[in-house]
C-alpha cells in the first residue's frame, strides 16, 4: 500500500468519523450534567447512565447473577428494532442529501409505505417469503412514489423541496392517519375488544423473529443493515452514485461534464422515498404486525439527525443508528429510577447540535486562519 | 501559510508605483495591509513617519488611503451619485438627499476631470465607466493615495489609455496612484516607479526608464525551479535577443510541434511587434491547407440570462488545426456563444454544427460525444466539484467510459493510474491524486482541468479566459498545451476578456460588439488599435480576412 493509499484508506475516514464521535462523547457528558442537575445526584446520573446501557446493549449484571439468555436478547431485540427503523430513515435522508436535496419528508413516506404493507399484508393471501417481499417491494414503490411528487415539484416548478415535503407530511398524516385508517380501513371490531388501527397482517407477511418468543428481534435489522451496504455500493462504487454526488456537490460542474441533472435527483428521491416506505413496512411487518392508530415515534424526523451525525455516509448512519437505538431502548429502563426517559433524545438533539455547530465552528476557525501569516513594512507619505 | 516575508515598501507623494510579481508573490496581500484588511504579524505600516494600525479599510480611507478592486463593489441598479455616496449619504432632515448627492458627486467628477452622469445607473455603464465610479468613490471619500488592483484586466486598450490619463491627472494633482499589475508593457509605460515582489518580499525597485520588459520578468521569476518568461512578454523580447525559454521547460512537457506564427492561409501581413510569435522555427511540416470546418454556426440569436438577447445573427466557423479567439469587452455576447456551443444555453434561432452532425440544442452529453471538450470560466462553479478528490475531477464528463469506468461499476485502478499520469504529465501540485481539489490553488486547478478536457483528445475545445488569475508559467503551459492541441488537428475557440492573451495565441479572431460579430481578423492583420476600435462597436470597413 503507498503512501498515498494509505492516507485515503485509513486517516480520511477517521479524520471524518472524529467530529462525530467527539460530538456524541460531548453530548453525553452533558446529558449526564443535565441528569446530575435534575436528580441532584451523582450517583443516580451513574446508576441511569448503567441501566440505559445494560437496557440497550444487553443486561449482563443480571446475566452473571444466573438469569437465562433473554436478559441479553430481549435487550439487543428492543435495541434492533429501533436501529431498523433509524438506519432505514437515516439513509432515506442521506441518499437524497447526495444529490443536494434535504428531505424532510421521510415521515410521510414512511407512512405511505406503512399503509402499503398493512394493505399489502392484510388482504392478500399469499405464500411466506413471497408475501413478504411483496409487502416490502410494495411499500418501497409507494414510498418512491410519494417522493417523486417533491422531486417533479423542485425540478419541474423549482418549489423548494423542504417546503413541499413538509407539506406532504401534513398531506400523508391528513389522508392516512385522520381518514383511512380511522374510516375506510378500520379493523372490525370483534367481539367486546375495540380495535384502533387497520386489520392484523397475515402471518405470512410478518417478518420472522430471529431469537424465539423471549426476544422481540426480527428480520428487520437484517433488511436495514444489508440495504445500507446496498447504499453503500450504489455511492461509492458505481458511476450513477458518483454521478449523484457530483450533482450535489457541484450541480453546475456535474451540468457542465455532461451529467443528467434531473435523471439523477429523480433517482435519487425515489431512493430515498423507498427506504423510508421499507421503514414503515418493517415497522408494520416487524413490530406492530398492523398499521397503528398512530406511527408512533417521529423516525423519519430522527432520520435527519441520524443521517448528520453519520455524516451523510451509509456506514456512519448504520453505526449512529445503532448506537441511539440502544440508547432509546435502554432509555427506557432510567423511569426505574425516576429519570425521565426522554434523556436519550436530549443525547441524540444535542450530538446533531454540535455535529451542525462543527460547521459553524470550522467555518470561524478558516475565517481565522486565512487571515495569512504576514510580516510587512509599509510606508505611505503623509496623505 | 506566509503571504509575506519582511517585506518593505516605500511610497512616495505624488507617485505613480507599479507593483508587480506572479501570482502568489504577495502583491495583494502587502496592498491589503496597507488598506487595513490584514494586520501583519511583524513590522508596520508608517505615514509621514508615524506608525499607524489600520484594523479596517474605514481606518486606511480615513488616513486617506483608498482601494479599488479587481471586482467591482457596486450597486448595478443604484445611480452613479447613489454608489459614490453610499454609507456616507448626505441627510436633510434625516432623510436621504438625492439632489445633494448629486451635486456633490458632480463637482469631485468635475475636480478630477471624469465625464460621469451622477444620474445614470451604474448597471447602463460599460466597465471602464464604472472603474472610474469606483475610483470617484475613493477620491469622493478623501483618498489622496489610490490602491488599483489590476485596473486593465478588464478594460479595452483605448479604456485603459483613459486610466493612464486619470492616474497621470490624479498624480498631476498631487495624489498618490498604487497600481498592482500582470501587464509589464503598460507598467513600464504609465509608472514612475516599478516595485518587483517575489515570494512575499520586495525584490527590487526600479525606474521605468532603467528597465525593460524581460528585465522585469527576470526579476519577477528569478529562482523559480524552472524559469520561463511570460507569455506577454515573449511578443517582444529585445532585438537579438536568445528566447529565454523553451515550452519544454513548463512541466517536462513535450514541446509542441511547431509552426510558423503568421496567419493560418500564409498570407505574411506587414510587420509589426505584435506578430512576434515566440520564436518557433517554422518546420513546414505543418503547413496542411485549410481545412475542415469542425465548427459551424449560423445565425444563431440566443438570449442572456435576463431574457435580453445576448445573441443577434451570428456566424462563424472554427476548422481543425486553428486556434480561433472571440475578443470582445465584457458582455457583448461571448461568453452567452460559449454556453450555446457547450450546451449550456438553449438558443432561438440559427443552425449549429459540430464535426459536419447539425444540431437542435444539444445536451452538453451529446455534444461531448462528438468530440466537445470544454474549458470553463468559472472554474470553481463549472469545472471542478471543488470537495471531490483530483482523480475524482478528472472523470468527470468520461465518468462512464473507461478508463474510469466499467459498465455500472467505477474502475477504482483505472481512475488513479490515468489520474497519476495526468498529474505528473501536468506537473500539478501537491502531485496526490486523493487531494480535494478545493486544497489547489488555481492554477493547479487549471491544469487539472486543462488535462482532463484534453485528455479526451478533442476535435473541438471551447476554453473560456483559460489563463485568469494565473500565474506566468502556468500561462505559458496552458497557451503551449492549446497550440500542441492545434497542431495535433483540434478545432481551438478560445474567448478572453485580456486581448493580449488572444494576440498571442490565436490564428484568427472575431470581435464581437452587443451580441454581433463586428469583424473577423486574420493573424497577419492584427492590430491593437483597431481591434479595440471594433471592440467598441466601430464597423469594420473592409473584410480584413484575406
Amino acid at each position: 500500500m503507498t503512501d498515498v493509499t494509505l492516507r485515503a484508506r485509513l486517516v480520511r475516514p477517521f479524520q471524518t468519523a472524529l467530529p462525530s464521535v467527539l460530538s456524541v462523547a460531548l453530548a453525553l457528558a452533558v446529558c449526564f450534567l443535565a441528569i446530575v442537575a435534575s436528580q441532584g445526584s451523582l450517583w443516580v446520573a451513574a446508576r441511569a447512565y448503567a441501566e440505559m446501557a445494560w437496557g440497550g446493549f444487553g443486561d449482563l449484571p443480571k446475566l452473571f447473577a444466573g438469569a437465562d439468555a433473554s436478559a441479553l436478547t430481549r435487550p439487543w431485540g428492543e435495541t434492533a428494532s429501533k436501529t431498523a427503523l433509524l438506519t432505514l430513515t437515516g439513509l432515506s435522508v442521506a441518499v437524497a442529501f447526495s444529490v443536494g436535496l434535504f428531505n424532510i419528508g421521510a415521515q410521510g413516506q414512511m407512512m405511505v409505505g406503512a399503509l402499503s404493507a398493512a394493505v399489502l399484508g392484510g388482504k392478500l393471501a399469499l405464500p411466506w417469503p413471497l408475501h413478504v417481499a411483496v409487502c416490502l417491494a410494495g411499500a418501497a414503490l409507494a414510498g418512491a412514489a410519494y417522493a417523486e411528487i417533491a422531486a417533479a415539484l423542485k425540478l419541474e416548478r423549482g418549489v423548494h423541496e423542504v417546503i413541499s415535503t413538509i407539506m406532504l407530511n401534513w398531506i400523508a398524516v391528513s389522508l392516512v392517519e385522520n381518514w383511512l385508517v380511522v374510516g375506510p380501513l378500520r379493523a372490525q371490531a370483534s367481539g367486546d375488544n375495540s380495535i384502533s388501527g387497520t386489520d392484523e397482517i397475515l402471518a405470512s407477511a410478518q417478518l420472522p423473529r430471529l431469537l424465539g418468543e423471549t426476544s422481540r428481534l426480527h428480520a428487520g435489522i437484517l433488511v436495514a443493515a444489508a440495504l445500507a451496504v446496498a447504499v453503500w455500493y450504489w455511492l461509492a462504487r458505481t458511476r450513477y452514485g458518483f454521478e449523484s454526488r457530483a450533482v450535489g456537490l457541484g450541480p453546475e460542474a456535474a451540468r457542465a461534464a455532461g451529467i443528467p441533472v434531473a435523471a439523477r435527483v429523480y433517482q435519487a428521491m425515489a431512493l430515498s422515498g423507498a427506504l423510508a416506505g421499507v421503514a414503515g413496512a418493517v415497522l408494520v411487518m416487524g413490530t406492530e404486525h398492523k398499521f397503528p392508530a398512530t406511527l408512533g415515534a417521529p423516525y423519519g424526523f430522527d432520520g435527519i439527525a441520524i443521517s448528520l451525525i453519520g455524516q451523510n455516509h451509509p456506514l456512519g448512519v448504520l453505526a449512529s443508528a445503532a448506537l441511539f437505538g440502544a440508547l432509546r431502548a435502554g432509555g427506557t429502563r432510567m423511569q426505574l429510577l425516576g429519570v425521565h426517559k426522554s434523556f436519550p433524545e436530549l443525547i441524540q438533539g444535542l450530538a446533531l447540535l454540535f455535529v451542525a455547530a462543527r460547521l459553524v465552528w470550522e467555518t470561524l476557525l478558516s475565517r481565522f486562519r486565512r487571515e495569512p501569516a504576514a510580516s510587512a513594512t509599509v510606508e505611505v507619505p503623509r496623505a | 501559510m506566509q503571504a509575506l516575508d519582511d517585506a518593505s515598501l516605500e511610497i512616495r507623494d505624488g507617485e505613480r508605483l507599479a507593483v508587480v510579481g506572479e501570482n502568489g508573490a504577495g502583491k495583494t496581500s502587502l496592498m491589503n495591509v496597507l488598506y487595513g484588511l490584514y494586520q501583519p504579524d511583524r513590522g508596520e505600516v508608517r505615514i509621514g513617519g508615524e506608525a499607524v494600525r489600520l484594523k479596517s479599510p474605514k481606518e486606511a480611507l480615513a488616513r486617506g488611503i483608498g482601494m479599488v478592486h479587481q471586482h467591482f463593489m457596486l450597486v448595478p441598479s443604484l445611480t452613479v451619485a447613489e454608489n459614490v455616496v453610499l454609507g456616507k449619504e448626505p441627510a436633510r432632515h434625516g432623510l436621504f438627499d438625492l439632489r445633494a448627492a448629486n451635486e456633490h458627486v458632480l463637482a469631485t467628477c468635475r475636480r478630477f476631470g471624469f465625464a460621469l452622469d451622477p444620474e445614470a445607473p451604474v448597471e447602463s455603464l460599460s466597465v471602464g465607466s464604472q472603474q472610474k465610479v469606483e475610483i470617484v468613490k475613493a477620491l469622493h471619500r478623501g483618498a489622496r493615495t489610490l490602491i488599483l488592483d489590476e485596473p486593465t484586466a478588464v478594460l479595452t486598450p483605448q479604456e485603459a489609455d483613459e486610466l493612464f490619463a486619470v492616474a497621470r491627472q490624479l498624480t498631476a494633482a498631487g495624489h498618490t496612484v498604487i497600481f498592482i499589475s500582470h501587464k509589464l508593457k503598460e507598467v513600464l509605460a504609465i509608472a514612475t516607479r516599478i516595485a518587483v515582489m517575489r515570494r512575499g518580499a520586495v525584490v527590487a525597485d526600479v525606474a521605468p526608464g532603467a528597465t525593460s520588459v524581460k528585465e522585469l520578468a527576470e526579476l519577477m521569476v528569478r529562482a523559480s525551479p524552472t524559469p520561463l518568461s511570460p507569455s506577454r512578454v515573449e511578443r517582444e523580447p529585445p532585438p537579438g535577443a536568445q528566447l529565454p525559454f523553451s515550452p519544454s521547460g513548463a512541466g517536462g512537457e513535450p514541446p509542441p510541434a511547431t509552426r510558423p506564427p503568421f496567419s493560418p492561409s500564409g498570407v505574411e501581413g506587414p510587420s509589426t511587434s505584435l506578430r512576434h510569435a515566440r520564436g518557433e522555427r517554422s518546420s513546414g511540416s505543418d503547413q496542411v491547407e485549410p481545412r475542415t470546418p469542425v465548427l459551424e454556426v449560423t445565425d444563431l440569436t440566443a438570449r442572456g440570462s435576463r431574457g435580453r438577447p445576448a445573441l443577434q445573427g451570428v456566424s462563424l466557423t472554427v476548422a481543425a488545426g486553428e486556434i480561433v479567439g472571440l475578443a470582445g469587452v465584457d458582455g457583448n455576447g461571448q461568453r452567452e456563444l460559449a454556453e450555446v456551443l457547450t450546451g449550456l444555453r438553449p438558443y432561438d434561432a440559427g443552425t449549429f454544427s459540430l464535426g459536419g452532425t447539425v444540431l437542435c440544442n444539444p445536451s452538453p452529453a451529446a455534444l461531448r460525444q462528438l468530440g466537445l471538450a470544454h474549458v470553463p470560466e468559472d472554474r470553481l462553479k463549472r469545472a471542478v466539484v471543488g470537495p471531490m478528490s483530483v482523480e475524482e475531477n478528472v472523470t468527470l464528463g468520461r465518468q462512464h467510459l473507461p478508463p474510469f469506468a466499467r459498465g455500472a461499476r467505477i474502475d477504482f485502478a483505472g481512475r488513479r493510474e490515468r489520474a497519476a499520469r495526468l498529474i505528473a504529465d501536468y506537473d500539478v501540485r501537491p502531485p496526490d491524486p486523493t487531494a480535494r481539489m478545493v486544497e489547489l490553488s488555481g492554477g493547479n486547478q487549471q491544469k487539472v482541468v486543462v488535462a482532463r478536457e484534453l485528455d479526451a483528445t478533442p476535435r473541438l475545445l471551447v476554453a473560456v479566459q483559460p489563463t485568469r488569475g494565473l500565474d506566468v508559467q502556468a500561462v505559458a503551459q496552458v497557451h503551449a498545451r492549446l497550440r500542441a492541441e492545434r497542431n495535433r488537428g483540434c478545432a481551438v475557440l478560445v474567448v478572453s476578456l485580456d486581448l493580449d492573451e488572444l494576440l498571442a495565441v490565436c490564428d484568427r479572431l472575431y470581435v464581437f460588439f452587443e451580441g454581433r460579430v463586428a469583424g473577423e481578423i486574420a493573424r497577419a492583420r492584427f492590430d491593437e488599435r483597431f481591434i479595440g476600435r471594433l471592440m467598441l462597436g466601430a464597423r469594420a470597413e473592409t473584410d480584413t480576412r484575406d
